[in-house]
């Protein structure tokens, strides 16, 4: 019996595996508080990949004969790794290098996977796919609270607000133990309200549902606020005690009248006035946003809207209330903490802040001047690879952009114009299968590392069961890179001690875990940072007193709508966006291998009224095209989409073929919830 | 070389939008906006929400970037063009080197005896609803009447100002009726259909409208209306409508019509002088010349020049318009030009219900419509009006027809009941118990959305292992 986490989204579900013989079986854990033993059935069904066929248990190597695959021994593999960087490096600099990390790593993979970039590699051409989950939140969080951390306080707060207004989450889907605590929330007499371009299953749970075009939450926000105003329902003694720039605000919604957010988002003014009433008069108010707010080119922008809401509701820091970020992978919290991240170092530190470098290297026993800069973006750095000046070798851990990059046709081509292709995964994923090395490491049951949840609760995943012969942790994959680069840092094996390293890493950054051991994570449920010294109990609610800011006082951030990066026309007259279903998990490669959910392949949903304009029947094939790409699918004819949007679940090569590569100008976000496009049966 | 200085004649809704367009560019001129009101600018078209207490009269305010140096209470009199020079009441003069006139519209004064007293002032009950102060004036007179019969108000005009203004009033407690000389309401954008309707709705709101009815005299009975009524009432609010402010431009020698005359980058017949808003007379793409009363294309005007004076490449070619009425109980948009576009209308009317839609379709593209009554669909209308999209052929008859969600009565047994497990009707019609669902099929272990289904499905299924 093994006490652990699921291996998929950032609820990190408590569960337990127990052995029984060969199979590995997933048990209730009731005592876990975030999900209470629930699980969906991708938790229930998480084993599914022991002993699957197509997991990968030896090292491949392109043949440069055949230019096939083939198995190799993992000194050959490493070997030519080590020496193919090396010669890179010699020929056109320590950048030709860049690492790709992803959000489902644990945060010692995070962690380490970092100073294999910075120390062992000595690149700047690191980042994570991270990038394109919730760094727009992350960005609005930093400028309007001075810290980001997905929920601020514990996700069971939820059942205690009178109002819960979800902006682009469908959480009933993606994380469905969540809805639990919607449903007692509106048990208590609550109300929850969905804003979502599809009445999806949670708003069909929901008490009233907005349905805006895709790209328009940003007015959205920006029309509540002025009815907010126009009612007399800002809280000015909470603005005036604990905030600064409200005037310039309010100034600025001043002139988005209902009317005008109606023609803007198709949201009409009586159920814009609804949301009003609603949040207007509840005594606690929580506004949590999700990709579907943030993956935009304004999507900094889009949450700093919905943060002033609730900030001129007075509700952050206030018991059952506030804002929160519903955050996506499985550490997509931790992973950024920690230093995958371009622009950061350890403990959430800025890499550009001279004190931040000092303290990291002193922790690593490099010299501070000798760690690079600040590299690209997760897109900029994929969109560089193989170009003049850009990276000629790519180290993949734990991401499968070939499938969930957006304009992936084009990034896929990128991947094809290095040198030096790299991939640590468990399966041959779609990414996998296009490089010149595949190493095979570790899955979730057979290691042991710590994750960061949505609510910043650092939980452990323990190890069940052995790895199968001829698997490496990815640990060990960078022990063995960085001891062939002839770099002497330390790079721990074992997941504790990596830990430990990490704490010290983290002292007295933003994200302070110094004071979290293993032992405290088993004996509390997890801990919450920040969490400075072991005495420390943690910190499962912030802001009650102030917040991260230099001045204790959150910021109104004055924003204004612009629009999605393509906007329909002739042409291509439709809206696509994009998202999840229930029974898979981000690019597939894991759950679309487990054999008891079901792999549909994509479709397209369309509203019947578009489904007659085009001749489309439900169940028959139809093509999607964009200005990048081109998707045949069969149609789900459905009345729960806006008529002028079609949906695209992107578990499958295809959906992002489609998207756009437009970028946030502050998060660098790419535009993934929505481009122009157009059907045809 | 100092900076070249524009100078904005009004602080209204399209001169604010045009100092913040431009303070937010890049090397911007130095902007003086001249606005002949005391207040600082402030969101005119919420006047009657103000009036109707459903805006809070400080949510008004309309932020003017700290670089515009705005002057209040600074009427210009004069344009001196030779000299390059604008001259105020107080006989200063401003020189400029771009001059915008944004002076916006007056209201008309209908040609009702008795309005102006003897000594030219309005009477005391005549109201107009133009500015801020006009909208206090009315609130105060408002609340001035409380007692224990209501008093009464009188709008003449049955346009939207005039819709807007009688329903805050009666919002507010006052008996109202609305007076319009023409033979409906609204009729500047609707048909007689519609506007018959409109007249319903409001009557059943306790407004009377009259129409085909005009005021001809204001005495102390009352308002006497050329049909030989007299009604009673305390106040009279005018909101007959407005036209282009033009008479600086016109003294100016610029080229008037019915506004002040702009080509396509928004120029008078003086390049250095330039006119957006409610004073221009803009011309549209397919070369037809119109003034506005709205927002929106004065908003967009404003863009243009700004962009244009920051030189940067643009031109107005005309707005989409899409009127709202902005009153509690009555719902109307207007897209377009519904009774004069060209076009297929599809028609639906129930006055039964009290609703009213017309879509007029052109190429497949709905080019201007008319809802009454319901505005389940506006958002969606709107949003194909706005952007030209070619419909298919049921379409709009399938827009204009209202959903009616239909559910089965019973659960097929392949219906997925539980989605996070995967689980349909008829696995959980095999079992017995809430615990045995539990624990075979995982179902209500998830979100848990699906318990109270499974507990209906439990309770209704059909009896097993009792001989029948």
């Amino acid at each position: 019996m093994t006490d652990t986490h699921c291996p998929y989204c950032s609820l990190q579900c408590g569960m337990t595996l127990q052995r029984r013989g060969p199979v590995l079986e997933v048990q209730a854990r009731p005592a876990f508080p975030v999900n209470e033993g629930a699980l969906c059935r991708k938790g229930w069904t998480a084993a599914g990949l022991r002993g699957h066929r197509e997991r990968l248990t030896t090292p491949l190597v392109r043949d440069p004969a055949t230019s096939e695959l083939r198995a190799a021994g993992w000194d050959e593999a490493l070997d030519l790794v080590a020496e193919r960087v090396r010669a890179l490096q010699d020929e056109s600099g320590a950048d030709a290098v860049a690492v790709f990390g992803g959000g489902g790593l644990t945060n010692e993979k995070a962690y380490l996977l970092g100073k294999l970039a910075r120390v062992a590699l000595g690149t700047s051409q690191v980042d994570y796919n991270g990038r394109w989950c919730m760094s727009s939140a992350a960005t609005a969080g930093n400028r309007a609270f001075g810290i980001d951390r997905g929920l601020p306080f514990p996700l069971a707060d939820v059942e205690r607000a009178d109002v819960v207004v979800l902006v682009g989450s469908n959480l009933a889907e993606t994380m469905p133990p969540a809805a639990r605590h919607l449903d007692r929330l509106r048990e208590r007499g609550g109300r929850v309200i969905v804003v979502d371009p599809r009445r999806t299953p949670t708003a069909e749970r929901a008490d009233l549902h907005l349905q805006p075009v895709p790209g328009t939450d940003l007015p959205v926000a920006l029309g509540l606020l002025h009815l907010l105003v126009a009612a007399g329902a800002v809280d000015d003694a909470y603005v005036a005690a604990r905030t600064t720039g409200w005037e310039e605000v309010r100034g600025a919604v001043i002139g988005w009248w209902p009317e005008r957010v109606e023609r803007v988002s198709g949201v009409p003014v009586a159920e814009l006035t609804e949301l009003a009433r609603l949040v207007g008069r509840a005594e606690r108010v929580m506004v949590l946003t999700a990709r579907g707010a943030e993956q935009h080119s304004q999507g900094t922008a889009t949450v700093l809207a919905w943060i002033d809401v609730a900030l001129a509701l007075g509700m952050v820091g206030k018991d059952g209330a506030g804002y929160g970020c519903l955050t996506g992978q499985g550490n997509g919290q931790g992973g950024r903490e920690h230093g995958q991240k371009a622009d950061q170092l350890p403990g959430y530190r800025m890499i550009d802040d001279p004190a931040a470098r000092a303290h990291v290297a002193d922790v690593w026993g490099v010299d501070p001047d000798s760690l690079p800069g600040a590299g690209r973006s997760a897109y900029e750095l994929l969109d560089a690879l193989g170009t003049p000046g850009g990276p000629r070798a790519l180290l993949v851990h734990g991401s499968n952009p070939a499938v969930s990059a957006p304009r992936a046709t084009h990034v896929t081509q990128r991947l094809a114009a290095l040198d030096l292709l790299v991939v640590a995964d468990i399966v041959l994923s779609e990414t996998a299968a296009l490089a010149d090395v595949v190493l095979p490491v570790t899955e979730w049951a057979e290691e042991t590392g710590t994750m960061t949840n949505l609510e910043g609760r650092v939980v452990l995943r323990e190890r069940a069961v052995a790895p199968p012969e001829g698997v490496r942790s990815d640990l060990e994959v960078y022990a063995g890179l960085a001891a062939r680069l002839g770099c002497t840092a330390a790079f721990p094996t074992d997941p504790e001690a990596a830990f430990e390293e990490l704490r010290r890493a983290s002292a007295g950054g933003r994200a302070d875990y110094a004071g979290i051991t293993y032992d405290r994570i088993r004996a509390e449920d997890g801990v919450f940072w920040p969490c400075p010294a072991e005495d420390h109990p943690g910190t499962p609610r912030l802001f009650a007193e102030s917040f991260a800011t230099a001045d204790g006082r959150a910021r109104f951030v004055a924003v204004d709508h612009v629009g999605a990066a393509e906007q329909p026309d002739d042409d291509y007259p439709l809206h696509l966006t994009t998202g999840r279903v229930l029974g898979q998990y981000q690019s597939g490669a894991q759950t679309r291998r487990v054999r008891d959910l079901p792999d549909t392949g994509p479709f397209v949903e369309l509203h019947p009224m578009l489904a007659a304009r085009v001749g489309a029947r439900d169940g028959e094939p139809v093509v999607v095209t964009t200005r990048r790409g081109e998707l045949k699918a069969p149609a789900r004819v459905v009345g729960t989409i806006r008529p002028d949007t079609v949906f695209v679940p992107f578990h499958w090569v295809g959906a992002n073929r489609l998207t756009n590569d437009a970028l946030d100008p502050s998060s660098r976000m790419p535009e993934f919830k929505v481009c122009a496009a157009q059907v045809r049966a | 070389m100092s900076r070249e200085r524009v100078v904005v004649v009004g602080a209204g809704m399209a001169a604010v939008r045009f100092a913040q367009e431009l303070a937010d560019r890049p090397g911007a001129p130095e902007v003086v906006v001249l606005g002949d009101e005391r207040h600082a600018p402030y969101n005119r078209i919420l006047l009657s929400a103000v009036l109707e207490g459903t805006h809070d009269p400080g949510a008004l305010a309309m932020p003017v970037p700290a670089g515009v140096d705005l002057r209040l209470d600074a009427r210009v009199v004069e344009v001196h063009r030779a000299q390059r020079e604008v001259e105020l009441a107080d006989r200063s003069r401003l020189g400029y080197d771009r001059l915008v006139l944004a002076t916006g519209s007056i209201p008309t004064l209908p040609p009702i005896r008795g309005l102006v007293k003897v000594d030219g002032r309005l009477d005391d009950r005549v109201h107009a609803f133009r500015s801020l102060d006009d909208c206090r004036r009315l609130a105060a007179a408002v609340a001035a009447t409380t007692g224990p019969v209501p008093a009464s108000a009188v709008v003449v005009g049955g346009g939207l100002l005039g819709l807007q203004v009688a329903r805050a009033l009666a919002v507010r407690g006052l008996r109202t009726e609305v007076v319009e000389g023409g033979e409906h309401l609204l009729r500047s954008q609707v048909g007689p259909a519609a506007g018959a309707i409109l007249a319903r709705d409001l009557a059943r709101l306790g407004t009377t409208s009259y129409t085909g009815a005009r005021a001809v005299r204001l005495t102390d009975d009352g308002l006497r209306l050329d049909n030989g009524v007299t009604l009673e009432t305390d106040l009279v609010v005018l909101t007959a409508g407005g036209r282009p402010s033009t008479a600086l431009a016109r003294r100016a020698g610029l080229e008037v019509r019915r506004g002040v005359v702009v080509d396509h980058r928004l120029r008078t017949s003086d390049p250095l002088v330039h006119a957006i808003g409610d004073c221009a007379e803009t011309e549209d793409a397919d070369g037809r010349r119109r003034t506005t009363g709205f927002v929106p294309p004065a908003w967009e005007q404003a863009g243009v020049l700004a962009a244009l004076l920051a030189g940067e490449d643009a031109t107005y070619d005309g707005s989409r318009v899409v009127a709202r009425l902005r009153a509690t109980g009555l719902d109307v948009a207007v897209l377009g030009e519904p009774e004069r576009a060209e076009g297929e209308v599809v028609e639906v009317s129930n006055p039964v219900t009290g609703s009213h839609r017309r879509l007029v379709v052109r190429d497949g593209r709905i080019v201007a419509a008319t809802l009454v009554g319901d505005l389940a669909r506006v958002g969606l209308i709107t949003q194909h009006f706005d952007r030209g999209t070619v419909l298919g052929l049921t379409e709009p008859s399938d827009l204009l027809m209202v959903d009616r969600p239909t559910r089965p009565a019973r659960l097929p047994d392949d219906a997925e009941v539980c989605a996070c497990a995967g689980v349909s009707a008829g696995r959980v019609r095999g079992c017995s118990s809430l615990a045995e669902v539990r624990d075979t099929t995982r179902a209500t272990t998830g979100c848990g959305g699906c318990a109270e289904t499974v507990r209906t499905l439990l309770a209704t299924r059909p009896l097993q292992g009792v001989p029948s």
